[in-house]
């Protein structure tokens, strides 16, 4: 068996526990700097994931797909979180509303929860339980860093931690949809991300704060 | 390349009108674009009744029930472009929001959602359904004001959000059809799926599993209850022809992949499930909307939430299935939009001529502002579904339905909230229209762009509350006959 075989197999049956490591990292985390970096590490392990099941598999699509990810989510989209922090000159808390003990239990809990609404489907589906058991975790800590961060910034990415989610979930049962579907999905988070960017800009200018948790003026 | 057509012109036309800096040269040439629009789609519709489908490469179809919906879509932007062409006048020059902005930002929603309407491909449809939200989140913001910030910041999120459980239910039904054999390439194909639901149906679980992630996800555009807390904020926000568009043309859009999600299910693991989880969703966005028309004080805020109770409604006609429920569900998409036009026409007069869309601010606009106020009348008689407007018809066949398949609770629980709407419509314009005249308007009168779009609106909606055209019956037979 080459080293390439072994490092594959290496990553496929070890990226989940590395993605659980990130879920509890990233609600305990402090800075928005500190989660941007995250997000970056969580979309590597993605990437990494997809080139390992692209091999095994011998799917050429998956190594186009695994180079987008490492484009996209790994260096452009940090990037431009970095970038748009700086240019809102906003202060670097997360503005979390759970303590970083109650998050850890939280988070925890979303862990035990995964395994066990995975737990039917992943034996009729034949996939790994851990993979998806990981990709439903993603999912809902994105959603729970989105109603408990009320940072703007946060928000996005909550949001780009549950697509992380919902892409690794069409990873492992499908490897992966269609290419062009992929693309195409790719290219709306980007523009998905523009226009929250814009808004970000216009929110700090007519409120001169990125709290959306002050944002309740309409209601009823 | 008919199909492509409208797409084309659209893509082009949102370029040519940013050309413009001129506000009046920037209106002209939308107002052409819109027209070489909407003849078009004249012939897309008219090839697809003529030949049964139309296919373009593997992402690109239509057939009955996309035309019906092209049919929608063409009315209601024409009316909507004729109104805008007279609204605009107030507004100046910013970024993203300008005239020529205006436009070409509702250029590419409606490019989104005519390509909504034409994918053969359920990945290449939630890509669409996901573009409609950005295209029209600049749109939901675009005054700038702090209610317009927050409304289109929310919209986006939440429809991000609830448009990312959709595309988890496209993998997981893409996963069934994988399952059950099926070439990966054709898996997410709508022909190619309804062909091969026999063998999808053997595994019905995550077919059903796919139709919940489906109905939660597109039903978070669709405004269900209780995924609708954007809806009555960018409607209210967003400039008036946009929440035409967005109550009258996107919530259908969201309706129909549903309705094509609805399809696929029904057939390969049994309607029960799917039908059972429509009528709940409708009946609750029915109930909930119902009693918040009653206390609501911003006259769009109103309206927006009578648009949740009639996506309640459809949902309802389509959870009843059958021919009635099926036909009045379809029929209700087009009368609904058709009234809710007519409805965001005047609140926008309203708003323009007093600056405010507080109704507990103004009375006795019967007297300041005839015209505005006849257009509210029949607007509003014919959103509470009398008699002799249309949607009396589309919400007879869906009531029958429920008498029909013995659905009493059901039936029950839509008279009583037709009843409750037809109370609280009652109350908020009786308090508008009658009374001491008090704030005086701008200007009494209407201009031509607005009593064009809104006769016509109110016409058609008396029109087709006679007798439905028998053009319009045949593409609505075309469309029941793709989903049964």
């Amino acid at each position: 068996m080459g080293l390439v075989e072994i490092a594959t197999g290496k990553v496929l049956t070890s990226f989940s526990v590395f993605l659980f490591l990130t879920v509890l990292l990233l609600v305990v985390a402090r800075r928005i700097s500190t989660c941007i970096v995250l997000f970056s590490a969580q979309s590597a392990i993605i990437a990494a994931e997809v080139f390992a099941t692209g091999f095994q598999e011998r799917l050429a699509e998956a190594y186009v797909v695994g180079a987008l990810v490492l484009v996209i989510k790994v260096a452009v989209i940090p990037r431009a979180f970095f970038g748009l922090a700086n240019r809102l000159k906003t202060s670097h808390d997360v503005k979390a509303s759970t303590t970083p003990t109650q998050s850890v239990f939280i988070a925890a809990a979303m862990i035990y929860l995964s395994y066990a609404a995975v737990h039917s489907y992943g034996q009729s589906v034949h996939v790994p339980e851990d993979a998806l058991a990981a990709a439903v975790a993603l999912i809902l800590t994105g959603s729970f860093l989105m109603v408990s961060r009320n940072k703007a910034l946060m928000q996005m990415l909550g949001l780009l931690v549950l697509e992380n989610g919902i892409f690794l979930a069409a990873l492992t049962t499908t490897f992966g949809m269609p290419l062009i579907i992929e693309i195409g999905v790719f290219f709306d988070i980007l523009i998905g991300l523009l226009l929250m960017g814009i808004f970000t800009f216009r929110i700090r200018d007519t409120f001169d704060h990125l709290d959306v948790s002050k944002l309740r003026r309409l209601r009823g | 390349m008919i199909l492509l057509t409208p797409l084309l012109i659209l893509l082009a036309g949102a370029f040519v009108v940013l050309g413009f800096r001129n506000p009046r040269a920037s209106t002209r040439a939308a107002l052409f674009v819109g027209g070489l629009e909407i003849a078009s789609l004249a012939v897309v519709i008219w090839n697809v009744h003529e030949r049964g489908s139309l296919q373009v490469g593997h992402y690109m179809r239509a057939d009955g029930l996309s035309s019906f919906f092209l049919l929608n879509i063409a009315f209601i932007s024409g009316l909507v472009l004729v109104y805008a062409s007279g609204y605009l006048r107030h507004v100046g020059e910013g970024r993203f929001s300008s005239p020529r902005w205006f436009y070409a930002l509702v250029f590419m929603f409606l490019f989104t959602m005519i390509s909504v309407c034409l994918s053969a491909n359920l990945g290449l449809l939630w890509i669409m359904m996901e573009g409609t939200t950005l295209a029209s989140a600049l749109l939901v913001g675009f005054y700038n004001t702090e209610g317009a910030v927050e409304a289109g910041w929310k919209y986006l999120i939440v429809c991000t959000v609830g448009i990312a459980f959709a595309l988890f239910g496209t993998i997981v039904l893409y996963l069934a059809a994988v399952k059950a054999g099926m070439n990966p390439g054709a898996a997410l194909d709508w022909v190619s799926l309804m062909n091969a639901v026999p063998r999808i149906g053997l595994d019905p679980h995550l077919v059903k599993l796919a139709f919940v992630f489906v109905i939660v996800g597109y039903g978070t555009k669709i405004g269900f209850v209780p995924m609708h807390s954007w809806l009555p904020d960018a409607h209210a926000e967003a400039p008036t022809p946009i929440s035409a568009l967005l109550s009258a043309v996107l919530l259908n859009c969201a309706m129909y992949s549903v309705m094509r999600y609805d399809a696929i299910v029904s057939h390969a693991a049994g309607p029960a499930f799917p039908h059972t989880l429509l009528l709940i969703f409708g009946v609750m966005s029915m109930v909930v909307a119902g009693l918040l028309i009653l206390v609501q004080r911003n006259l769009k805020r109103m309206m927006a939430y009578s648009s949740v109770e009639h996506m309640g409604i459809i949902a309802i006609g389509l959870g009843l299935g059958g021919p009635l429920g099926l036909f009045g569900a379809l029929l209700h998409t087009f009368n609904h939009s058709v009234a809710k036009s007519l409805l965001f026409f005047s609140a926008g007069n309203v708003r323009h001529n007093f600056g405010t869309l507080r109704m507990d601010h103004i009375s006795g606009m019967s007297r300041t502002m005839p015209q505005t106020s006849a257009a509210l009348v029949v607007g509003g008689l014919a959103i509470v579904g009398l008699p002799p407007f249309s949607l009396f018809t589309s919400e007879f066949a869906i009531l029958s339905g429920a008498f029909t398949q013995a659905h009493y609770f059901v039936a029950t629980v839509f008279l009583i909230i037709l009843s409750v709407v037809f109370g609280g419509f009652a109350y908020h314009f009786l308090r508008l229209l009658t009374g001491e005249s008090s704030p005086t308007p701008v200007s009494s009168k209407l201009i031509p762009s607005e009593y064009t779009s809104m006769g016509i609106a109110g016409l058609c909606l008396i029109f087709f509350g006679m007798r439905i055209p028998h053009a319009f019956s045949v593409l609505l037979r075309e469309a029941m006959t793709v989903l049964q």
